[in-house]
């Protein structure tokens, strides 16, 4: 090399080294002796692998020297060098043969940089990762003892409920002064208002708990169960529209009680959000083992943050005084949408808002 | 899955007699390609991935399995048994030739030769043996891997090799060589440099051959010596060859080696 060459060469802002066919240094430019604490002259002669600390001389070994072989060079390959001070130094490295026409190797140029910020960052990166997978996994034991015990607890309190249920029935039969019988009526809805929100919970618990919503299903006609709803509603809501569309003369596969509970969730939904001026829509088509079950209201569209989550167990949007739930509604419902083989979504603008549960025949499930 | 699936076996050639080969720690079946094809015309070469290595599936990795040698050894016997061979000519490096130990142990009628190139039984010193490293740099070793999970990257060109007109940097390379996925490496590292297989080499029947490189850090002279003198019968050649691996970096001597015993 010429001298410019040589200085160029030096002053390089990364270790330059070179080796011979055997694989023994030839060369070391200054940036790499004063990184190592060795002159140029006692690295002559010695081998890549020497330069290593043991324990990654293993590595160059094993990992890193046959794939030098098979490929004529490594890239962004972490050493850890020795010092003459008998410390470390960890180090980035690259190396590329230069091969004669013969094919033969001439020399083989290897580049180093210093990584000690890089593998201090890289360490600590690895240390979060596993702090973060730690508080993770301990997340999710606890959640799932929760669920647990959110289950056991919604069992146990229906025993309790049955007794209350019986002892109300037992006082009406006693023959009770009008203003009894109407706080019995008053407790028998708050008992049932409680039984219904165990329910949800008890669904949600087994939903999350793995073994989900399970389905009793039996070939039959939807209608029975749609109109069965839409009168339950009709009698709670009696200044509220519910039109009808139904295209249901064919028997598909279902779970009545289930699907049942699904269409008074969206109903009632729809009815407490949508326009109170405006009709609710129900629709049902039956065809060739599947069906479709649409619910549809006027009035302002779903908020998209609450579109994202609305799904979601526990989620409540709005909650107005009147509303009394746990926010478990549409998530059960569309764990038996799920559960069915099938989907609930929603479309929501100005015009309308829009639930539709799409169920492919039981055989496509 | 089977065993061929699963650990990418290879076959190529034709001869009544299968020599199979299996790679170490750290590479792939790449690392035979200078030397099996010279046995193609006589034998039937196997060459496959460890799981964990180049394209094995990565699914079928099992901690509890392979955290001993003997998981290893019980793949190589079942690649064996499906494939229907019998008698083979085992070569094997590195770790992997005490895996074929093992395995030879395990069902000695599939075997007629063992091969073991740069073999190791135990990597860490104990008492009067030398295995070459201390207890505190094997574990120093197997830190570095830990910490440098990706101490080995992806980014490997053979569009290097003097062509710089090749686009192929940085894209998925199919070609590339000695792949190893970089978590199942570091068990397969503690698995082989924790290891300590002395006790079965009194035990082996098969006729073997030893090659030792000379100046090999990872599987010294006087490990190659001990193997020799545990292996009753066997033979130890002493290559020229230097380094751990000289099926890459001298093909010829150790094709040269193996076709003299076989």
């Amino acid at each position: 090399m010429t001298t410019e060459d040589l200085d160029l060469y030096n002053s390089a802002p990364f270790g330059d080294l070179l080796l011979g066919p055997d694989g023994r240094i030839t060369l070391v430019n200054s940036t790499f002796a004063t990184w190592v604490g060795f002159t140029a002259e006692a690295l002559a002669g010695r081998r890549l692998r020497d330069l290593l600390t043991v324990p990654t001389r293993i590595f160059y070994e094993t990992s890193v020297a046959p794939v030098l072989k098979l490929q004529g060079g490594f890239e962004e390959v972490s050493f850890d060098l020795l010092t003459a001070s008998g410390g470390k130094l960890p180090v980035l490295a690259s190396a590329l043969e230069h091969r004669g026409a013969d094919g033969r190797v001439l020399f083989t140029r290897v580049g180093m940089m210093r990584a000690r910020e890089r593998r201090g960052y890289e360490q600590a990166l690895q240390g979060r990762a596993a702090e973060a997978v730690g508080k993770l996994t301990a997340e999710q034991e606890t959640a799932q003892l929760r669920e647990q015990f959110i289950a056991v607890l919604g069992h146990d309190l229906r025993n309790p409920l049955a007794s209350i249920v019986g002892a109300a029935r037992l006082l009406r039969r006693e023959g009770q002064s009008e203003k009894a019988l109407k706080i019995l009526a008053m407790m028998e809805a708050s008992v049932d208002r409680m039984a219904g929100l165990i329910d949800d919970v008890m669904d949600f618990a087994r939903g999350r708990l793995g073994s989900g919503i399970g389905l009793h299903r039996n070939v039959a006609l939807l209608e029975p169960v749609l109109r069965q709803v839409v009168e339950e509603l009709e009698a709670n809501h009696p200044s509220r529209d519910i039109i009808c569309e139904f295209d249901v003369s064919e028997v598909v596969s279902f779970d009545a009680g289930r699907i049942g509970q699904l269409v008074s969730n969206l109903l009632g939904n729809a009815l407490a959000h949508g326009d109170p001026k405006a009709a609710v829509r129900l629709g049902a088509v039956a065809r060739a083992g599947a069906f479709q079950v649409s619910v549809v209201n006027a009035g302002p569209a779903i908020p998209a943050q609450a579109m994202e989550r609305l799904f979601q167990p526990f989620f409540r949007g709005e909650v107005r005084a009147s509303q009394q739930g746990l926010g478990l509604g549409l998530h059960i419902a569309s764990e038996i949408a799920r559960a069915h083989g099938g989907t609930l979504t929603v479309v929501s603008n100005e015009t309308e808002t829009r639930f539709t549960l799409d169920v492919p025949s039981a055989g496509s499930a | 899955m089977s065993a061929v699936q699963r650990n990418n076996v290879h076959v190529q050639g034709a001869g009544t007699q299968a020599m199979v080969f299996a790679h170490g720690f750290g590479c792939d079946q790449a690392m035979w390609r200078h030397v099996a094809p010279a046995f193609e015309s006589d034998f039937q070469t196997v060459l496959f991935d460890a799981v964990g290595a180049g394209r094995s599936d990565l699914s079928a990795y099992d901690a509890v399995k392979y955290a001993d040698l003997a998981g290893y050894a019980d793949d190589l016997v079942e690649i064996v048994q499906e494939l229907g061979l019998t008698q083979i000519v085992f070569v094997g490096h590195s770790v992997s030739a005490m895996v074929g130990v093992l395995a030879s142990l395990k069902a000695p009628e599939l075997f007629s030769k063992l091969i073991l190139v740069g073999p190791s039984p135990r990597y860490i010193d104990d008492g009067d043996y030398v295995g070459g490293f201390g207890a505190a740099q094997i574990e120093e070793l197997l830190e570095f891997l830990a910490d440098n999970p990706m101490g080995w990257s992806q980014a490997m060109a053979p569009a290097i090799m003097g062509n710089p007109d090749r686009p192929e940097l940085g894209e998925e390379l199919t070609d590339s060589f000695c792949r190893t996925d970089p978590v199942i490496a570091e068990d397969f590292a503690r698995a082989t440099f924790t290891s300590d297989n002395r006790a079965d080499l009194d035990r082996v029947t098969i006729p073997t051959l030893i090659l030792q490189c000379s100046d090999d850090i990872i599987a010294p002279l006087e490990v190659g010596q001990y193997v020799h003198a545990h292996i009753a019968g066997s033979q130890l050649v002493v290559l020229e060859a230097t380094g751990h691996c000289p099926n890459l970096s001298a093909p010829a001597e150790v094709t040269a080696a193996i076709r003299a015993y076989v």
